[in-house]
């Protein structure tokens, strides 16, 4: 047997939607981009002024730091809104779909009559989503960085590589959930839900009950692990983070396989 | 060692029992057809064998290994080729794509030869295919990496019927090479072109096992005899072993009625048809008396023998 043949045959599947995908957060973040002369210039003091305006339920839930700098408003736009939740919700669907699709139209059948082990079998396609999570981090940050100096707000690119790098620990952590779910259950549209539903809910858990006494909650939540503000602001990497979304994921691979491996097909 | 050895396979769904208590084996280089009506429990045995679920009770080998085993399972996948009954592909994939996959899991040795034999549309996509391509893509990826163990679950459905004696012709070829084939059907026409021996199931439970030429050979044959004269209906019904079913017709009683109240009909009948099992010499002696106006025996369809093993008393 070829290694990694089904690796290989599910990643290039992955090629054209992540090229799709890199181009929509590259929109999304040229735009942001392009936004924020005009906002900042609006206000004499933005965070005295425009923060004060929002809910301090909605600063907290979004984590919103400052955007009196563009890597303030970044932060916020871009990347908690367009990477923590938006990004971590379709990788995590795009997992859920994984093993279920396959078993929903009958082909994971032929798929296992073949001598391939289940646990490779959900090792090879969990890994084929490492196509769009490194494509759409590597395309995005090139066009962030041009767009911040045609609007001459120049970035630190150390920050800004950085940032990316550590959404991707942090991306594969929400499609080990998705994984989770596309191997516990056989209907792919419930499987989807369970992963966005699930994604979602840790992140408004984390976000509504920091400094609560319900802090630890938010422990299990892999939006806890990767924090954008800090890393733009502050150019601090914690590595620590990045190590537990390591950990969570191959848990929720390593648990994954072991269910699969065990349940029956169809 | 045989090619598939069941011991006491057992499968519930909750209430229901997929498969009960279910033993047999399949010999190296035999064609063993697997019958049994839809939703007896045939692709439950097939989906058991091949590990995609696990027994309730009991177990068995494949090619000598372990089913319940799946590190001995894959060692055996090795040299097994698998086709569903409704084979499905990845619709964005192209044939060759397909192909090329399988090749990279389990070896290629033949599917030049083969796409010579089925020769679906390998450039086109399979959401483009129709079910018929879609079957034949399947043969291939069934035969590709030289297999010693086939099966099939009920193979010739979808395939038009040049394809099906196509198919028919290779598999005996096949087999002639060493080829062990199990597959499963409720087509009986199948049954009778393919196999060596037959199992039966119904309702989660096996009828029986036996050689194709046994049940063929039980199941008897259709006898019609139309005589000059009026014949006494004992002639047969009591003067003749193996004399099943017997129906008459003609001679002096011609309506209903009077066919109903056959046994006090003094004058007997002209038209004799019934299902014989008995020595076709004893046959003829028997006939030789008489002036025969027709004489026609046939092989009995295999209808009637499934309905002898699945109608029982209630006759469905």
């Amino acid at each position: 047997m070829r290694v990694f043949e089904l690796l290989r045959y599910e990643g290039r599947n992955r090629v054209r939607g992540s090229i799709y995908l890199s181009i929509a957060m590259s929109l999304l973040a040229a735009i942001v981009i392009w936004v924020y002369p005009s906002f900042s210039e609006s206000f004499d003091d933005i965070d005295e002024q425009f923060l004060q305006a929002y809910p301090d339920e909605i600063m907290a839930l979004f984590d919103v730091q400052t955007m009196a700098t563009l890597e303030g408003f970044l932060a916020f736009e871009l990347y908690i809104f367009g990477w923590i939740i938006l990004l971590g919700l379709y990788i995590a669907y795009l997992a859920a779909g994984t093993i279920a699709d396959d078993v929903e139209r009958g082909r994971m059948d032929i798929l296992l009559a073949m001598p391939i082990s289940r646990a490779r079998v959900v090792a090879e396609k969990f890994g084929a989503l490492a196509v769009p999570i490194v494509i759409v981090n590597v395309v995005t940050p090139v066009v962030v960085y041009v767009s911040a100096e045609l609007v001459d707000e120049p970035l630190s690119a150390m920050d800004l590589v950085a940032v990316h790098a550590l959404s991707i620990p942090y991306l594969f952590a929400c499609a080990g959930i998705g994984l989770v779910a596309s191997v516990a259950v056989d209907r792919t549209s419930i499987a989807q839900r369970l992963a966005l539903g699930i994604v979602f809910g840790l992140f408004m858990l984390e976000s509504l009950l920091e400094e609560t006494s319900y802090e630890e909650v938010g422990l299990l939540s892999p939006t806890r692990y990767y924090d954008p503000n800090e890393i733009l602001l502050e150019s601090t990497y914690d590595l620590v983070s990045v190590g537990a979304l390591l950990v969570m994921t191959a848990a929720f691979l390593v648990a994954s396989q072991l269910w699969f491996t065990r349940r029956d097909i169809g | 060692m045989a090619a598939i050895e069941l011991e006491g396979l057992t499968k519930e769904y909750g209430e229901v029992v997929a498969n009960d208590d279910v033993s047999f084996t399949v010999e190296r280089g035999e064609i063993f057809g697997y019958l049994g009506p839809n939703g007896a429990g045939k692709t439950t045995t097939i989906r058991l064998l091949l590990g995609f679920i696990s027994p309730t009770a009991g177990g068995g080998r494949i090619l000598g290994r372990d089913i319940t085993d799946e590190r001995e399972l894959i060692e055996a996948k090795r040299r097994i080729g698998y086709l569903p009954d409704d084979p499905q592909f990845d619709e964005s994939a192209t044939g060759r794509e397909v192909l090329e996959v399988h090749a990279g899991i389990k070896g290629d040795e033949r599917s030049d030869e083969l796409l010579e034999l089925f020769d679906p549309p390998l450039d086109r996509p399979i959401r483009e295919y129709s079910h018929g391509n879609v079957r034949k893509l399947g043969l291939v990826t069934t035969f590709m990496h030289d297999p010693e163990l086939v099966i099939l679950d009920e193979p010739t459905s979808g395939l038009d019927p040049l394809m099906k004696q196509r198919f028919a012709d290779f598999v005996r070829a096949e087999r002639d090479r060493g080829l062990t084939l199990f597959f499963s059907s409720h087509i009986l026409g199948e049954v009778r072109r393919l196999c060596d021996r037959v199992g039966i199931i119904r309702a989660g439970n096996l009828v029986t096992v036996e050689p194709i030429d046994a049940l063929l050979h039980r199941s008897g044959k259709v006898v019609r005899v139309v005589t000059a004269d009026s014949v006494p209906r004992s002639t047969f019904e009591d003067g003749l072993e193996g004399v099943h079913d017997l129906e008459v017709g003609g001679g002096d009683a011609l309506d209903d009625a009077a066919v109903d109240a056959a046994d006090s009909s003094p004058g007997g009948y002209r038209e004799h048809t019934f299902t014989f099992t008995g020595a076709v010499d004893d046959l003829l002696a028997a006939v030789g008396e008489y002036d025969l106006v027709d004489l026609t025996i046939e092989e009995a369809p295999l209808e009637s023998v499934f309905l002898r093993f699945y109608g029982g008393d209630e006759g469905v």
